[in-house]
């Protein structure tokens, strides 16, 4: 019986991957998988062409514009299309901004609320809610950006902002007037696009973190409070630091719901709640009527730059996740 | 006994996993909810020019609330006509299209009048300045309404998306508040400019307990919006207002972020009338769309954020299209015009603007601070741009008579949006322009 079954099914080749060449060659008996090889490879090569080719063009087309203003690029007076001046530092410096406050408040309340979910929470509740998550980051940055708009940014200049001044600490942070748009009012916008991201991922690896980490925990006497902070959350935190440079990502390239509650105004923020703008808004705001030449290679520019800076902050995130890792490693 | 033991302890390993199995009515909801949820993303976010056309529609929304609000007997004026382009595509017109205009096109028509007022089945699209969308929304409905056949879809992105898409060819026609300076061509060739409308820009401020009226003037005002002037009851302005009663609130001076028609006026005429200060400032005396001090105050999208951003804020002053502020029932600024008196924006004072273009042309197109004692100063027209070579004849006729009655008929829906209807020398400069209309192989649409 059993001879009989082996010869019908033949077992699979497990053959490891190997170039295009190989890979042929050891197909080039079955058509099918042929087929499937090809598609596989031109899939990956076009892929890496895509991602080479938008840098090219991005770096090509504003070429002109690094060329004419060197390293004042970066900062040098007030960006002015009319005068011919492009300083980025203040949308630099805007992005950071607005970026570090979406992760202050969007990350203890995402990892606190995956926890809740995967933990603390009855199932009857932590399924719905979970979904209502979901639901909340398929929701389109416009109107994130409206709701911001027309919502939130009343109700901050009323009260949350006047407020924010009052606390002794913080009100070094939030000082001068209460305009309504603000970096702090677009930082609030980006953690709330952020929350679902950072909920969702860290949620499911809690959840992945394997049972026998908690019975240790729970053996050793820890409370359900104390699992969760000794076992969970250091069992998930791959997860979570993933969940969190995926947020970074997604807050600094956000541009129309920024643009929408910054204020855009160019000027060098002295609090947070200057009005103030980022790359993403910059871009939004310039690009659709710059005019062919510098002007435009300088939006472009723009984008470039905000590519760098996406890249260091991911780059420099996992560098530092990995030294601490490191660190936690030797001392443990 | 065993078997128990070994069950319990199967069920403490695997706890999680049975906590994380939904009960089965919960999972159907939780599927439902996430098919929803696809759908959703799917819709939102599939396609980046969506997704910009979502950006515009911020605008779109609440500015085709306009012809409803203002009008109370003609409610029905359709926002739903003009509003959903997607970016507009090259215009490809079906066969039967081509064939059942001949009458009238081939021969040559003659313009706005006798030729079969039945046009044929088409969509025309165009794009452009956002100042104009009101009127634009209501006179392409009434269009609509009498041409059954003719849709015009208009995507108020602004006058410099108007330039350039027509420019590149992609919309039938464009509009900007101003016109693209001599030579007008694009990828098609010459481009006909053509008069279309008389709007103002209001100073809409939102100061409670002072009325609408507070007189400002060229100085005053480069000082508000240079940050010079941080007070509602700043000497300078106190000065130009005796008898009022100005709080000492903070003057948040509100800009467009993106670049605008009413920007370029607002420049033109701190240029002719703010002093060195402005010009020093914004380093030359040559306007811009593009507003210069960004580093001042608050800069909001569109006349409908910068409108909305005055709603919500005391202390507030911006500049808008007139009708946004008509709409809005702001409180505007009496601006000092060149004959030395203070005039608010008003369907006649913008008028009064309108009547003192004579010579009016594309190339001299600017009644920014005119001379009369009646004329408020921050007027201009609108300019719809056209390829003067139709290389589609159908298309060519149609967009012709749209004009055409756009600048006659059409401009009785102008005065209720807060729109002035054109002097009857800027109405023959537009027939005249549009008769300058061709077919592919050069010859005259209309006669």
């Amino acid at each position: 019986m059993a001879p009989t079954l082996l010869e019908e099914v033949p077992p699979p080749r497990l053959t490891p991957v190997g170039g295009v060449k190989e890979a042929l060659q050891r197909r080039s008996a079955r058509p099918g998988g042929r087929a499937y090889t090809v598609v596989r490879w031109s899939g990956a090569v076009l892929f890496a062409a895509i991602v080479v080719a938008l840098v090219v063009s991005l770096l090509a087309s504003s070429s002109q514009a690094f060329a004419h203003s060197g390293l004042s690029f970066f900062w040098s007076g007030t960006y002015n299309a009319a005068k011919d001046i492009y300083p980025t530092g203040v949308f630099i410096l805007g992005t950071l901004i607005t970026t570090a406050v979406a992760i202050i408040l969007a990350v203890p309340i995402g990892v606190g609320t995956a926890a809740f979910l995967s933990e603390f929470a009855p199932r009857w509740l932590a399924t719905p809610l979970s979904v209502a998550i979901d639901l909340i980051a398929a929701v389109p940055s416009i109107v994130v950006g409206l709701w911001g708009l027309l919502v939130l940014q009343p109700i901050f200049t009323r009260h949350v902002e006047p407020f924010m001044k009052k606390i002794p600490v913080l009100e070094w942070f939030f000082h001068g007037p209460a305009l309504g748009p603000s970096m702090f009012l677009a930082g609030t916008v980006l953690a709330v696009m952020i929350l679902p991201t950072i909920v969702a991922l860290s949620r499911t690896s809690m959840s992945a973190v394997a049972v026998e980490d908690r019975e240790a925990a729970r053996a050793l006497g820890a409370t359900r409070w104390q699992v969760v902070t000794t076992a969970v959350v250091p069992g998930a935190r791959t997860g979570i630091e993933a969940a969190v440079t995926l947020g970074i990502g997604r807050a600094m390239g956000e541009t129309i719901a920024v643009a929408m509650v910054i204020g855009n105004n160019y000027a060098l923020p002295h609090s947070l709640l200057s009005p103030g703008a980022t790359l993403g808004s910059a871009i939004i705001n310039n690009f659709g009527e710059a005019s062919p030449g510098l002007d435009r290679a300088s939006v472009i520019g723009l984008v470039v730059v905000l590519l760098v800076l996406s890249a260091l902050v991911n780059v420099g995130g996992q560098l530092l996740m990995r030294a601490r890792s490191r660190v936690v490693g030797a001392t443990t | 006994m065993q078997r128990g033991a070994v069950r319990r302890a199967r069920d403490l390993r695997s706890g999680p996993d049975t906590r994380r199995r939904p009960l089965p009515a919960v999972s159907a909801l939780a599927l439902s909810l996430a098919a929803v949820a696809l759908v959703a993303a799917a819709c939102g976010s599939s396609t980046p020019a969506a997704a910009k056309k979502k950006a515009n529609s911020t605008t779109t929304t609440t500015a085709t609330t306009v012809p409803t609000i203002t009008s109370t007997t003609t409610a029905s004026a359709a926002p739903g006509t003009t509003t959903t382009a997607a970016k507009p595509v090259v215009h490809t017109p079906t066969p039967a299209a081509t064939t059942s205009s001949t009458a009238c096109s081939s021969s040559g028509g003659a313009l706005s009048t006798t030729c079969d007022t039945k046009s044929p089945s088409l969509q025309v699209n165009g794009a452009g300045a956002n100042s104009i969308q009101p009127f634009f929304t209501r006179v392409f409905y009434y269009y609509n309404q009498a041409n059954h056949g003719v849709s015009v879809n208009y995507s108020p992105a602004g006058s410099s998306v108007g330039v350039s898409d027509i420019e590149q060819g992609t919309v039938n026609f464009g509009d900007s508040e101003i016109p693209i300076p001599a030579p007008a061509t694009g990828t098609s060739g010459n481009i006909l400019q053509v008069p279309v409308d008389l709007g103002g820009v209001a100073l809409s401020y939102n100061l409670p307990g002072v009325n609408g009226g507070l007189k400002l003037d060229g100085p005053t005002l480069a000082g508000i919006f240079l940050g010079t002037i941080k007070t509602w009851n700043n000497p300078a302005i106190a000065a130009l207002n005796p008898g009022v009663n100005l709080p000492s609130t903070t003057i948040v001076p509100v800009h467009r972020a993106d670049s605008s028609g009413p920007g370029y006026d607002l420049d033109q005429y701190l240029i002719d009338t703010g002093g060195s200060a402005w010009t020093s400032s914004k380093a030359g005396t040559t306007p811009s769309t593009k507003w210069p001090i960004t580093t001042v105050g608050v800069g909001e999208q569109l006349n409908t954020g910068v409108a909305g951003y005055i709603q919500q804020t005391p202390g507030a002053i911006g500049y808008v299209e007139y009708a946004y502020a008509l709409q809005a029932s702001f409180t505007n600024a009496a601006l000092k015009n060149q004959a030395g008196s203070f005039v608010t924006p008003s369907q006649s004072s913008i008028a009064a603007a309108g009547a003192q273009a004579s010579g009016l042309s594309a190339s001299n197109f600017n009644i920014v601070n005119g001379p009369g004692a009646g004329t408020y100063p921050l007027a201009n027209f609108s300019w719809t741009l056209v390829y003067q070579k139709q290389s589609n004849t159908t298309l060519g006729v149609v967009l012709g008579k749209l004009l055409d009655w756009v600048t006659t008929t059409g401009q009785q829906q102008a005065a209720a949006l807060g729109y002035s209807p054109l002097p009857a020398n800027v109405v023959s400069l537009a027939h005249q322009t549009l008769l300058g209309l061709e077919n592919s192989a050069g010859k005259p649409l209309f006669s």
